[in-house]
């Protein structure tokens, strides 16, 4: 391989790989959410606003609306409390005093959750992975328990 | 029986050593003596393991619940098809159940590859037993599946999760398995090749039906994924980049580009350095999947439980095997060097290419999006996370770009396409995507990806079309029977180009099946009895809820009616099951309406029995079947490919018309099949529930950080934390730990009331680590590497020794035995 050539391909790798890195990173600060405890984001709630979130913590004081779909419920965890605001069908397993995370955004008027936002944590028999971690440990609304043997 | 069946890993793992050993040493004393020894203990690590699995399914069979594995996985009432498949069904089993299938898998490799690769078997048994031998240290210091309990023997198991009880999970796991494990006969073949410095093509022919086996049952694996997911989890998909998933999407990305790229260095002579990286990459994957599924460096509900040790323990293993490999490539590069140089871009060789860097990127970015949350704890402090949106964003375009070129790869020419050529090539694939995409655009269809794609399956149809139909002109014009016989006889003359073409026609359908996504509709909402709802070209009309009862479990069920454009189709029942023992978490039974074009599928998520109302998730699935029937296509392709070359040569020569129609109605026919065969039965997990537990919230960081110290002692939840168990044992140890945190306790005097209190360290997650314990951590890696020492040392002086010129002249015949061999061979290869 002559030296021009090596020199051409360094150079068109570098170019690929920096418009990769480029492309990746932009699409990365749209679409990554901070994974919190309630108590990480509510000491300084106003730092938060606006900012997609999934927000981990014990959801208690669960009310529906009559005859629809829209649920409030607070989210606490290390003695900090949200109030959250959802629309949409919620996992079985979503109960007062069940740990979830939901995902949505944070404003001074709560935590507003995004559609299918609710996952709630399955108490699993299988050795599967810790409660509440991001990722697929909690499953999205509607979505039964699962576990694979592999 | 359990102490047979350690002594038997054990033995496993010092006979692997052994032919480890001498299979190198044989090799490079050029001792057929010592080589076959080697390859007789090899044989005998199979049948060694294969007795442990005997045990060990029979320990399944008959309750012992001494093992604590057994226990784990099973209890009494288990039917006898899931007491057999909870083998695999936790970690340590399914560790073992891997070491048995690559001692199997190895040793038909060996013995089919014996004598046309006299020269490469040494290294390959050795390699393979090296990788035999990480996993068996792996089973004997930290996982033993046949470690029993001492004392308080359970005289019940605890059964094994409910959702594994399921058809598919007794397929999928194993499936998956054979396709990893198949990935380490090419990888042994390859280094073997670098070993020896053999590097002409006859490594690839050895192992090209070894990958294409393995990335077959691969597909298959991540095929039965899907179909499970779709019937059992009721979320309405089929694909939701969970981390396991993505585990055994990663090697099938750079399986497939091998696949691909193995061609161009049988015709051309090129590639050869990117194809062994191919392979490497290929098997570092598999490894590098299941650390990823084992360890608990990344979350996921498939994956089994943290694992500080076992994650050491692989990434030291992972770590050799790059040194190692990619050292060897280097240090053979100047072997490696490319017969031809790339001639001009438009050509096949740079088509192949440019799917290969495609399916690596591929791979690569699924690889950064899966270890993102990890990579930004790490990086940055803190947890990011990205969803299935973010590789949804990502692997669209790159799906599409791929599919094109399925299209345009094997229109253009080797080496160099004319305008001529890519005229004549070009014309009609092109006008049918083009008339495709305008007719959709007319058709008022806007979803641009899925209009793409559609334009782009049909452009790949008719590139797959013409090829067959000139090909059979052809054929016809020398053979004058008819069209289907001229291109069954074509087929048949070049499988493994026409079944790859097959395989393409599959994705064609499995891309057309993913660009029904775009069409998908969906609606959550609330139905009182009468009320209904209206989605797609479906409508469903509440008419109340029955509850019934059985002695298993309390069903709750929705009695639905489906419309499809105004017309009744027939009732519907999605249900809700509460399982007696598990009431706290019902299970969701889908109810699915297939149908060619659409699918619905609708939910029952919640209920109010007095007032007859429930909430339901309905969905329209548009062409999702076709992936189904997409994969039985792909499947047959690949066997096509497979099948032995005279096999189909000879039937299809000597077969005049009336029979050559009579085969191509089997394949029909086994085309319905394997579509019928991919709608699979209604096979209902069972849920599974513990009691109810509320959760005792630290209330300072020390006690949070004290629960993340102290394991749960219940002896079912697998050594979880406390801050992530959720059993009541778990919950009852939370308060007393809050308990002792009130009252003052430190660090040292909460960890000693747990030692005092059990009566060992085995409350802690970690061993104290100091005096004796760290002598404890130490000692089986000590024994490991002196072990891995002294063989090496043992190979190396075996080897040394009598390097006498009397040994030449043999090798030379073993030699000049081998290359007349080849020489068979490539003649045979000869289009």
């Amino acid at each position: 391989m002559s030296g021009s050539k090596t020199v051409k391909i360094a150079i068109s790798t570098l170019v690929l790989g920096l418009a990769f890195s480029a492309m990746l990173y932009s699409s990365l600060s749209e679409d990554t959410q901070y994974y919190k405890h309630v108590n990480e984001v509510m000491t300084q709630p106003a730092n938060w606003y606006g900012k997609r979130l999934q927000l981990h913590g014990h959801a208690s004081d669960i009310r529906r609306k009559p005859d629809s779909l829209d649920y409030r419920f607070d989210v606490a965890y290390g003695g900090q409390v949200v109030r959250a605001n959802y629309t949409g069908i919620v996992p079985d397993t979503f109960k007062d005093g069940s740990e979830v995370v939901v995902k949505g955004t944070l404003g001074p008027e709560g935590f507003v959750v995004e559609p299918n936002g609710v996952m709630a944590k399955c108490p699993s028999k299988y050795e599967a992975g810790s409660p509440g971690n991001p990722g697929g440990a909690s499953h999205p609304a509607g979505v039964k328990q699962t576990s694979a043997a592999n | 029986m359990p102490a047979l069946g350690t002594f038997l890993l054990l033995s496993c793992f010092v006979v692997a050593a052994y032919a480890a050993t001498a299979c190198l040493a044989g090799a490079r004393r050029q001792s057929t003596r010592l080589t076959e020894s080697g390859i007789g203990a090899f044989y005998l690590v199979t049948a060694l393991m294969s007795v442990a699995s005997a045990i060990i399914m029979y320990a399944f069979v008959t309750d012992s619940y001494a093992i604590k594995y057994v226990d784990r996985y099973s209890d009494a009432a288990q039917p006898l098809l899931f007491k057999l498949t909870a083998y695999w069904g936790g970690l340590d089993g399914s560790i073992m159940f891997w070491v048995l299938l690559l001692s199997v898998f190895g040793a038909i490799a060996v013995r089919n590859s014996r004598e046309s690769h006299r020269e490469l078997i040494p290294y390959v048994v050795a390699v393979i037993a090296i990788v035999e031998m990480f996993f068996l240290f792996l089973m004997v210091v930290h996982n033993n599946p046949f470690e029993t309990y001492l004392a308080d023997i359970p005289p019940d198991g605890q059964g094994l999760n409910p959702l594994l009880q399921n058809v598919y999970m007794v397929i999928h796991p194993p499936s998956l398995y054979i396709g990893f494990v198949g990935m380490t006969i090419p990888f042994a073949f390859g280094m073997a090749a670098l070993a020896t410095g053999y590097l002409d093509d006859s490594w690839l022919r050895a192992v090209r039906r070894w990958t294409m086996v393995s990335w077959l049952f691969l597909s298959l694996g991540l095929t039965l994924g899907m179909i499970w997911a779709y019937e059992e989890l009721g979320w309405g998909g089929y694909w939701g980049w969970d981390p396991v998933e993505n585990a055994g999407l990663l090697p099938w990305f750079t399986a497939t580009a091998f696949l691909h790229s193995v061609m161009v260095q049988e015709r051309r002579g090129m590639l050869r350095v990117w194809n062994m990286t191919l392979v490497i990459t290929t098997f570092f994957l598999t490894i590098f999947g299941t650390f990823m599924t084992r360890s608990g460096v990344v979350q996921s509900v498939h994956a089994f439980g943290e694992d500080k040790q076992l994650a050491f323990m692989f990434t030291a293993f992972m770590t050799v095997l790059l040194v190692v490999s990619f050292g060897l490539l280097i240090y053979r590069l100047p072997l490696l060097r490319a017969r031809h140089e790339l001639d001009s871009w438009i050509s096949r060789e740079a088509a192949f290419l440019a799917n290969n860097w495609i399916l690596l990127f591929s791979a690569i970015f699924v690889l950064f999006a899966t270890m993102f949350p990890t990579l930004s704890e790490a990086v940055a402090g803190e947890r990011l996370t990205v969803g299935p949106p973010f590789f949804n964003k990502w692997m669209l375009p790159i799906g599409l770009a791929l599919l094109a070129l399925t299209g345009i790869g094997p229109l253009l020419a080797w080496r160099k396409s004319t305008i001529d050529n890519l005229r004549y090539q070009f014309l009609w694939p092109v006008v049918a995507a083009v008339v495709t995409g305008g007719g959709l655009v007319a058709l008022g269809v806007r979803v641009w990806s899925s209009g793409t794609c559609f334009a782009l399956s049909a452009f790949v149809t008719a590139t797959l079309v013409q090829e067959f139909v000139r090909g059979a002109r052809v054929r016809q014009q020398y053979s004058g029977s008819d069209l289907v016989t001229s291109a069954i006889g074509l087929v048949a003359r070049n499988q493994r180009r026409y079944g790859g073409y097959i395989v393409h026609l599959g994705i064609v359908l499995m891309a057309l099946g993913f660009a029904g996504d775009g069409f998908k509709q969906e609606e959550q909402l609330l139905l009182k009895p009468g009320q209904s709802v209206t989605v797609g070209p479906y409508s469903v009309r509440h008419d109340g809820i029955a509850i019934t009862q059985d002695a298993q479990k309390q069903m709750v069920t929705a009695r639905m009616v489906a419309f499809r454009d105004g017309k009744e189709i027939g009732p519907i029942a999605p249900a809700k099951w509460f399982y007696n023992k598990r009431t706290e978490e019902p299970t969701t039974e889908v109810a699915i309406q297939r149908s060619i074009g659409y699918d619905l599928y609708v939910v029952l998520a919640g209920f109010d029995a007095q007032q007859q109302s429930a909430t339901f998730h309905v969905v329209v699935n548009p062409l999702v079947n076709w992936i189904w029937v997409g994969f039985g296509i792909l499947a047959i392709g690949t066997l096509i490919a497979l099948l032995p070359e005279r096999a189909l040569a000879t039937a299809a020569v000597k077969v005049p018309a009336g029979a050559a129609t009579g085969s191509s109605t089997t394949v029909l026919l086994l085309l319905v099949l394997l579509g019928a065969s991919a709608f699979p039965v209604h096979v209902h997990a069972q849920g599974h529930v513990e009691g109810a537990s509320t959760v005792v919230v630290p209330m300072s960081p020390f006690e949070r950080e004290m629960q993340g110290q102290i394991v749960c002692m219940c002896g079912t939840c697998g050594r979880q934390r406390l801050s992530e168990c959720t059993c009541g044992t778990a919950e009852q140890m939370r308060v007393e730990l809050a308990g002792l945190v009130k009252q003052g306790y430190t660090r040292e005097q909460v960890l000693d009331y747990y030692v005092q209190k059990y009566g060992s360290q085995e409350p802690l997650a970690m061993p104290i680590d100091k005096g004796f314990n760290r002598l404890a951590w130490a000692v089986p890696y000590a024994v490991g590497v002196a072990g891995a020492i002294f063989a090496g040392a043992a190979a190396f002086r075996w080897s040394r020794r009598r390097h006498g010129p009397e040994a030449a002249p043999a090798v030379e015949a073993t030699q000049a035995e081998a290359w007349q061999q080849k020489l068979d061979e490539e003649l045979r290869d000869l289009d």
